[in-house]
Formats: structure tokens, sequence, C-alpha cells
């Protein structure tokens, strides 16, 4: 790479990196007046179903500037995320980063686990599916897709236990083990329940974009010139890769939404349990920051899947740093 | 999303295939099976057990909820009193018949009505082997009576003038104005969990949450917890009742109800708290265990909201109240676990001036709204809106009970013309409709943990009651009733209360309740009562074998 050329890379990083602090700023507003929107009452909460004085009620009002404009208490939040504070998470009474620091591993060790087993299992089905369409293997693995795809991961996670913690006494019925080997064999039964879903939209994703590489010009000429079926297939599957690339990307994202569920129904400490609890508490601060992390690993898993396309396809490359 | 293309090359048999297993699985997963009109059989008595003597390891007990902070003056659900009646005690506590009796303090005396003169124990210890000191517990007192510390237990010391420590091994309480009722806040049940003010301070008041624990003088310490998922309590030895048998009990915090169903069936779970009604029989198809069921001290009624209109008006309220079919609601929604409630207080909480029994029959004699259309019909003839109206009606989501109930109650309103759109919602959603000026028509749903006869109808019908029900008569009768030292007069009292609350149709009692509570046979529990799980309950918990 040429120093002008890596000045444009440093330059094109840059600029998405701006666009996703934009977006985030963005979104932190929105959260931040949807919760404001939302029904329910953070007193209530904090007092329970309990007689109250309305001294008392006051009180807590004014300790979280429940009675302050909207701007404002905007603004108070804002200004302390810009120096590095997050706040105070009102239903845990800790700092916000500490609840975060406790409750990151297990989700993230979900989601890696979860992306591993779907990248792993779907895209060489959906490659093999491809290749062979029309099999009785093609067929098979629709059908599978198919229920992936319908069955609600509730549902999943619901007969995963049935059949492999009670049935087949292989995995633990609910929790997050403690240790780390303790937590992978924890985390391995709902991370195949999260893996289903967006594994079969990943598959089905894979073997569209081989079918439509094979069915193309390049293929039939490549062919013609008497290449070999695997170098053939090589060709087709490096001209696949962006759109699989692509759509992984765009899973990653999608399960983040699915470990809300599958953490509630395996019962496990993590992030996804904690952003539905705190909206329902009103937890205003552990709310705003726990939606700016969901939303910048967004961000920043887009930022990557672009830079991708650099890497994977000359025309991109040519076009993107030669400018 | 793509969708599958080729699903019409899929064989017949493979689609049926598919098709049932994913029904199957839906089935699985979304249904609870529909009450059916068949008394629950609680087995209870049908398990003799033998305590074998032996020391237990540990307990597992699986929660239908997590908990976010362990000090009850900061979050005072009643999975939080379940939890923390083993790790922390008050001054005072109650036996298995309600009955007073001491905690951290020996013996107490009232020089006059508005004094108390607790004399403590000498031999009370915190679980890091600290003895309790005096200072230790008027701290704890006063920290639990301040709003700002204690938003969940402050309520009930609104009542208290001062506190303050009058001798090495004594502390004096003082109220504003006599309170028969007063005591019993002296109690973890009720206000108090006393801490260590070293500890408190350690923390600036922050205690209770994942990293500051809690400190308590009670036979378990608290050694983990991860909000969540569990709180791990290790048996100590330093608490003055002596050594409990469990050396360990694990809560896990397992939100959902088929996944908590599926772990006891694992045999990972020896107690759940909690069981839902519409599962039980499948919690009594787990072999080698027994379902308890006792009356619990809580209370399901609606409540009118009469800043909203037409609830204003008392004919509407009486309509409703008519409407409510109490005895089928209880046989054959809750299928028996429940009694229908004739009142706002529980029998069990006129205990001891009253057998549960003459309890009933007292609270019978206060003016009742039975089950009938045709007086329901009538009340709403002669009220503001003869024709009908439309309202709403929410219920929490950790009660489907009492949403069985709202759909039973909305049928048969709809026979008069009253329509009402029942819907379920988060419990926190739900706690915030209670007397919103909003809602006209709710449910009120409460456990009462002190068991005090006056805790809920003061609540309901008293100063500050989410039915902005105005009437100076039932802050007098409060009152009144608080400044009497005899049991039964001061029942009296509440009855006049009750009677207010029955005459305006200000509440409509429905159910008091009954927890449902999972065992494996291979633990026991002593003296099971309404009042075990908020009391030291981890101490008498027993190895067991069925003889």
């Amino acid at each position: 790479m040429t120093g002008r050329q890596s000045l444009r890379l440093a330059q094109t990083i840059a600029l998405r990196l701006l666009g996703v602090a934009v977006i985030l700023a963005i979104i932190s507003f929105l959260t931040f007046a949807l919760m404001y929107l939302a029904p329910g009452d953070l007193v209530k909460n904090l007092l329970g179903n309990r007689p109250s004085t309305p001294e008392a009620i006051a009180a807590i009002r004014a300790q979280y500037h429940l009675d302050d404009p909207f701007m404002v208490q905007y603004w108070d939040w804002l200004r302390g995320v810009l120096h590095g504070d997050l706040g105070e998470s009102i239903r845990m009474q800790q700092p916000v980063s500490q609840v975060l620091a406790d409750r990151s591993s297990v989700t993230i060790i979900l989601i890696v686990l979860s992306f591993v087993i779907a990248v792993v299992t779907s895209i060489p089905l959906g490659i093999l599916s491809a290749t062979r369409r029309g099999s009785a293997l093609d067929r098979f693995a629709s059908a599978v897709t198919l229920t992936g795809l319908s069955a609600p991961s509730f549902a999943l996670a619901i007969v995963g236990i049935y059949l492999f913690a009670m049935l087949l006494p292989i995995f633990p019925a609910y929790g997050a083990g403690s240790g780390f080997g303790d937590q992978l064999y924890h985390l391995l039964l709902p991370s195949i329940v999260l893996a289903a879903g967006i594994g079969a939209i990943l598959m089905r994703m894979t073997r569209a974009a081989v079918i439509r590489e094979l069915d193309g010009d390049a293929i039939t000429f490549a062919r013609a010139r008497g290449l070999p079926q695997s170098l053939v297939q090589q060709i087709a599957l490096r001209g696949a890769l962006i759109p699989i690339v692509t759509s992984a990307g765009l899973i990653l994202t999608f399960i983040i939404g699915g470990t809300i569920i599958v953490e509630t129904v395996f019962a496990l400490p993590g992030i996804g349990q904690l952003l539905e609890e705190s909206v329902l508490f009103k937890d205003l601060p552990t709310v705003q920051a726990l939606t700016l992390l969901v939303a910048a690993a967004i961000g920043i898993v887009t930022v990557i899947v672009d830079l991708s396309y650099l890497l994977f396809d000359p025309r991109v490359r040519a076009r993107e740093l030669s400018r | 999303m793509s969708t599958p293309t080729r699903v019409k090359h899929l064989t017949k048999r493979a689609l049926i295939a598919l098709t049932i297993g994913v029904t199957a699985s839906m089935a699985l997963a979304a249904c609870t099976p529909a009450p059916t009109a068949t008394q629950a059989t609680i087995d209870s008595s049908n398990v003799a057990l033998e305590n074998t003597g032996a020391e237990v390891d540990q307990v597992t007990v699986a929660l239908p909820g997590s908990l976010s902070n362990l000090y009850p003056g900061i979050e005072d659900g009643i999975l939080n009193y379940n939890v923390i009646a083993s790790v922390q005690e008050g001054l005072v506590g109650r036996d298995a018949s309600g009955k007073m009796v001491g905690a951290l303090a020996t013996s107490w005396t009232t020089p006059d009505a508005t004094t108390y003169v607790f004399e403590l124990r000498k031999d009370a210890k915190f679980q890091n082997g600290d003895p309790v000191t005096a200072d230790d517990v008027a701290f704890s007192i006063k920290e639990a009576a301040d709003a700002k510390a204690s938003p969940g237990t402050y309520y009930y010391l609104q009542n208290m003038a001062s506190v303050a420590v009058t001798g090495p091994e004594e502390v004096t309480v003082k109220t504003k104005h006599a309170d028969a009722g007063f005591l019993v806040n002296m109690s973890i049940a009720g206000a108090i969990a006393v801490t260590q003010k070293k500890f408190w301070q350690a923390h600036n008041g922050k205690i209770g949450t994942s990293q500051s624990l809690i400190m308590g003088t009670g036979p378990y310490k608290v050694t983990e917890f991860v909000p969540d998922s569990h709180v791990t309590l290790e048996r100590v030895d330093t608490w003055w009742g002596g050594v409990p048998k469990v050396k360990k009990i694990v809560f896990q915090f397992i939100p959902d109800q088929n996944t908590r169903l599926a772990a006891a069936q694992k045999g990972d779970v020896d107690i759940a708290l909690n069981v839902p009604i519409p599962q039980l029989k499948q919690w009594q198809g787990i072999s080698n265990s027994r379902i308890e069921a006792v009356n619990d001290l809580s209370y399901v009624g609606m409540i009118f909201d009469q800043k909203v209109k037409p609830f204003d008006d008392i004919n509407v309220r009486k309509a409703i109240s008519y409407s409510i079919d109490r005895n089928a609601i209880v046989k054959n929604l809750l299928r028996g676990l429940g009694q229908p409630a004739s009142a706002i207080m529980t029998p069990e909480s006129l205990e001891p001036a009253y057998s549960a029994d003459a309890a009933k029959k007292l609270l019978g004699t206060l003016p009742q709204y039975d089950f009938d259309m045709a007086k329901a019909k009538a009340a709403l003839a002669a009220s503001s809106v003869p024709n009908g109206f439309t309202t709403e009606l929410t219920y929490p989501n950790t009660g489907p009970q009492i949403g069985l109930a709202a759909q039973a109650i909305a049928e048969s309103l709809k026979t008069i013309g009253v329509t009402v759109k029942v819907s379920e919602v988060p419990i926190e959603q739900w706690l915030a409709t209670i007397g919103d000026g909003k809602h006209g028509l709710g449910f009120m749903w409460y456990f009462s943990t002190t068991g005090d006869p006056s805790e809920i109808n003061s609540y309901l019908v008293g100063p500050d009651n989410p039915n902005n029900f105005t009437d100076p008569t039932a802050a007098d009768i409060i009152t009144k009733s608080s400044a009497q030292t005899d049991p039964k007069t001061r029942i009296d009292d509440l009855m006049q209360l009750e009677k207010l609350s029955a005459d305006n149709a200000v509440n409509a009692p429905i159910w008091w309740g009954k927890s449902v509570t999972y065992f494996s046979n291979k633990i026991g529990i002593d003296a099971y009562s309404p009042y075990t799980f908020v009391t030291m309950w981890g101490s008498q918990l027993f190895a067991a074998k069925v003889k």
C-alpha cells in the first residue's frame, strides 16, 4: 500500500467513525425521549406498592431531578457522559460502569459463541446447498432452516431445555455457571438456540449468493476454458464473499436483540435481561448506557464489514483508495 | 430476509413432521392449560417426614424474579423479605402462631403508651464476629426511618418520635402517639433490619448491592449476590440461636416459569416459592416432592379511583362489587388456593385475639356485596351512567391468576353494559397505575409482611390511600384503634374502618391468598406457617426422609 493509499484508508475510517458518533448522539436523544414518554413511574418503582407521604414523593422527585424540564434532564445526563461519567443505576444503586462490567461477560460469550456456531454451520451448509441445488441434501437443509426461521427463539429455548437438559441430560437447564470452563458449558445450549434463528438466515443468504455467482457469466466462461471444478468453485465463492460477509454482519446485530429472550428463559445475568428490566423500571442512566453500548457495537461491526470490502474486492479497493 | 424458495420440493411427510415439530414447540412454550373446575389437591398432609438429624450441604431455592438490592429499606418486595429473613433481624420477631417474640431484644417494656424500652441480647454478634451494640441498633432504626436512605420502610416509622441509647444494652423508642400496631414494625418483617454502623458508613449507606452485600446478625451471611442470577447464603456460628443444619442456601432467580419447572423436574431445586397455579399439576407430578399451601396474609381486591369519573359515583362502585363472583373465582380459577374475602384484613391477621375461624365469622358480619347481577344492574341503573360505560383494567404480568379473575369480572360486567378492556402489563407499569388519577378501576395486590390487622386497610382507606377516598372519619378511626391496648377492642375499631370501606364501596375485596410452595422431600421445615418465609426460616430447615 502506498503512503497516499494509507492516508485515504485512514480518512475513510475516520469518516466512518465520525458517522457512528453522530448516530450515537441522535440515538441517545431519541432513547431519552422515549423513556421520558414511556408509561410507568420511577417513584412508584422505588417506593413499591406501599403507602407513602407526599413529602417522600417530592424528595425522590427532587433527588432524581424528575421535575426538571426534559431538555435540562437530557443535558445533565449528556454533560456527565462527556465527562466520562455514565451516572448511577437507580435500580442497582451502583455506578452504571460497574453494572455494565458485571454483566458484559455473559452476553459477550453468548454472542461470540452463537455467532461462531452460526457461521461454521450455516456457511458451509449454504455453499453445499447451492452447489447441489435440488438434491435431497438441499431439500433437507431448506427444511431445517425453515424451522430455524419460523420457530420463535423462546419456543426453541424451551424445547432445547426439554430435549437437552431433561430427556438427554447433557446440558444444565438454566444459569450461567461459575469459572470460564463452566460458563462455556452453561452457555452452549443458549448459544445453540440463539444460533438457530440467525444461522437459518445466514444459510439462506449464503445459498442465494453462491447460486447467483454460479449462474454468472464469469463462471460459465471459466467452465468453458476447462478449469477444474474446484477452481471454478473458488472463483464463485470469492464473488459470493461480499454478500455473505454483509449478511454475517447483519445477523450479528440481530443476535443482540435475541439475547433478551434467551437470557430470560435460561436465567442468565447478561446485558439483555438488564436492558429489559432497566427499561421497565425507568432506570434511565442504565438504559442510556446500554443503548449506546449496543448501538456502538453495531456501528463498529458495520464499519468493519464495510472495510472488509476493500480487502475482498479489488474493484472497491481501486475506487476507494486511488482517488 | 430470504424466504425458503423450495418448500414445494419438500416431501409431504417432512412438511407434516416439521409442522408438528414447530406446533409442538409453540404449544409447549405458549400454553398454560386453562384452569378446570377441579379442585387442586394439596397433598402436604399425606407426606409424613422424619428429621434425619443430618447436616445438609446445600439447599437450592428457586425464586420467580430477581432482586436488585438486598436491603429491604431500598427494595421491599415480598421476595426481598423471603431472602433477607434468615440474614438480618429486627428487635422482635414472630413465632408460627403470630405471637411477638424477642429477636435482638430479649424483652421490652412499655412504661407508657408511647414508650418502648428494649433490653438487648448480650450474646448477639454480627456475622463478622463483632458484638452488636445498642449504638448499632439505634443507628439502624434511624436509617430505616429516613425516607431518603430507606424509601421502602420509612412510612412504617412515621409515628416514631425518637430513638435513643438509654443504657449499655438498652434502646428506647418513643412514638408520637399511641399505636398498638407499632411493635411489629420493630421486626425484620416490619421495618427494622439491624446492621453494623461501621459497615453502613464504610459503604456510604450503599448497602445491599452486589459489591457491598449486607451485614446482619442472623444465622446466614450473604457471601455472593449476582442480580438476575443468584444469592448465596452461608451459615455462620455467630448467631445467638445456634448453628443451623443447612450449610448453604442458594437462591436462584429463574424468571421463566417453564425453565423453573424444568429445573425442579431435573432435580436442581429443593424449594420453589410461588408455584404458578396453572402449572400446579406438573409440579405435583415431580417424584419425591410435596406442595405446601398456606394462607400467606396477602389480599387481592378492586380499587376505584374516586378522582376518575364515573367511579366517584357510589352506585357504579356497588354495581362492580356485586358483579364479582368471589366463590367461583376462588374455586375454579384459583383451584381452591385462596379464600373468598369478606373484608380487607385477613382472618390470620386477627390472631391471637381471634382464631382464624372466629375471625372469619366476625368479618362475615360486615356489609357484603355477594355476587348478584340483578342487584348490580339495579345499582348501575341508579347511577350517573345507567346505560353502562367503557373502562380499562390492567393487571401485573407476575399475577396470571389476577388476569383470570379480571376476565371473569369483565364477562359479568358485559351483561349489564359495562365494557372492561383487560390488559396485562409489566408489574412496574401496573404499579404506576395505582391511584394515578387516570385509571379508575384497578387491582390491589398486597402482601402483608407484618401480619398486623391494620397494615392493609389503613393503606386502602386511611390517609394517602390509592382510592383517593377522602373521609376524615377514616383517620380518626385509625388513630383511635392505634390507642387501644386491648387487641379485641382494637379489632372492633378496625371493623369500623372496614365497615366505612364497605358502606361506601371504597374497595371490593376478592380473595385472601395462599402461597404455594414446592419442597423436595429431602428437605423438611419446622413449624410451617403464614409467617415462615418472613421469619428466620433458614434455621428451621432439616434433612428429611419420608416415613
